[in-house]
């Protein structure tokens, strides 16, 4: 058509999304504290050389926890269509804490003001101070855009960079393609029924499928638009005649409730 | 579907047989013979819009003055290779705006079956769509024959996906920009 700009949210610009992401910088220079309209960024002070190296990378940004996703992803069953989970909502129990309730953790404004942190301010990429392994690994929302740039940007301070790279790609197309295996189950998704479930794929995943899954959808809602259209005339029909049992009235209503 | 779609324009004018069914003076130069009377009975290929206005009377009450017959490209036959392998049938061959086109159809004729052949041939279609569109050979090799066969609206999918690929490869450095 003639709009010159194509539909949807190009990779650069959701990649300029994902760097509102919060992760650790170690500095190298000494710097006075900045007041950005973002909020004051501390005072950089560099550390004593002396000081041993203690920070790791992210928690899912090893080779380990990412060739496990990949595992359960490629090999287990009931991930044959679906995505492997997304990290818990901040407050939310994580799977290994059974039945305990859930913990919320508040932080406190300057001002003192008690708040939850949500994302991105939820601190998914920022180094850590050891390698915590309680919670199961978990891919954060940016994982595409935020391992792309570590890697380009500070791929000395990963562990095995290459292989964290080969990790990440391998994810990245397996992931791809059962999305577009969902294709299958998208006739449903047109005329009434399920749909595709997208739990846990990134921003980058649903930017790049967009333009082609909602074309399909949108194209099998218009082939399959004459017969919706004369099975809600045949239910309007079957409601205005007032001719069956009340049984059957329900399953009509939740079938109507669909729309 | 906008006024301004240059693909509903075009699958305006696609043709469709319609027979008259009352004598029409003057309009012989429809069938190429100007000055002439239309009889009834004439088969003339119209354009998609014109024929459904003139078949329009049927639904007000009155005589019409043609009827509508399914275009070549949703015939019987075609259906039943549709049925048979979606992926073999050279649509664009059939009609450049095929979907487009059947929709308009669909709208006018009762034909329940056809819009799960179509429904059916259009996923598999666009599955095999998105291999070749992320197939870093693109649109050379193997899928030339199928390619080839799309309609308007399967090359604009094949688009979406291509260049959102080409996007992305270009964006994580692995592949130039041209």
């Amino acid at each position: 058509m003639a709009f010159p700009l194509p539909r949807g949210i190009t990779p650069s610009e959701i990649a300029f999304l994902a760097e509102m992401e919060m992760v650790t910088v170690v500095p190298r220079q000494r710097l006075e504290g900045l007041e950005l309209l973002g909020g004051p960024v501390e005072p950089l002070v560099p550390p004593r050389p002396s000081t041993p190296r203690e920070y790791y990378p992210p928690a899912w940004l090893h080779p380990d926890p990412l060739s496990l996703i990949l595992e359960v992803e490629s090999q287990h069953q009931d991930y044959k269509n679906a995505f492997s989970p997304p990290l818990p909502l901040p407050g939310q129990p994580s799977i290994r804490d059974n039945g305990l309730a859930p913990k919320a953790r508040p932080q406190y404004t300057p001002d003192g003001d008690r708040y939850f942190p949500s994302p991105p301010f939820l601190p998914q990429n920022t180094a850590q101070m050891t390698i915590s392994s309680r919670d199961p690994p978990a891919l954060p929302f940016h994982w595409v855009e935020i391992g792309n740039m570590l890697l380009e940007a500070a791929s000395d301070d990963l562990v095995e960079a290459d292989q964290v790279r080969r990790l990440l790609k391998d994810l990245r197309e397996i992931r791809l393609s059962k999305m577009r295996a969902g294709v299958d189950a998208l006739d449903a998704a047109a005329v009434g029924g399920g749909g595709v479930a997208l739990t846990g794929v990134g921003a980058m995943e649903v930017g790049e499928e967009r333009g082609f899954l909602s074309g399909v959808v949108d194209n099998l809602r218009k082939i399959g638009a004459s017969k919706e259209q004369a099975r809600r005339e045949q239910m309007a029909e079957q409601r205005a005649n007032g001719g069956y049992n009340g049984t059957q009235d329900e399953e009509e209503e939740e079938d109507y409730m669909e729309f | 579907m906008s006024y301004y779609d240059v693909d509903s324009i075009l699958t305006d004018a696609q043709k469709l047989p319609c027979t008259f069914e009352l004598e029409v003076p003057g309009l012989g130069i429809l069938e190429g013979n100007p000055g002439e009377d239309i009889k009834p009975g004439t088969r003339i290929d119209l354009p998609l819009w014109l024929g459904e206005m003139l078949s329009i009377g049927a639904r007000l009450g009155t005589s019409r003055l043609v009827t509508l017959d399914m275009p070549p490209a949703l015939s019987e036959r075609v259906m039943n290779a549709l049925k048979a392998d979606p992926r073999t049938v050279d649509l664009r061959a059939l009609a450049p705006h095929f979907y487009s086109l059947s929709e308009r159809i669909l709208e006018l004729f009762e034909e329940e079956e056809m819009v799960d052949v179509l429904t059916e041939t259009f996923k598999r279609r666009a599955a095999e769509i998105s291999d070749h569109a992320h197939n870093p050979r693109g649109a050379v090799g193997d899928g030339v024959d199928f390619l080839r066969g799309l309609d308007e609206t399967e090359r604009q999918l094949f688009r979406a996906a291509h260049d959102r690929a080409k996007e992305m490869r270009v964006w994580s450095g692995e592949a130039k920009k041209k």
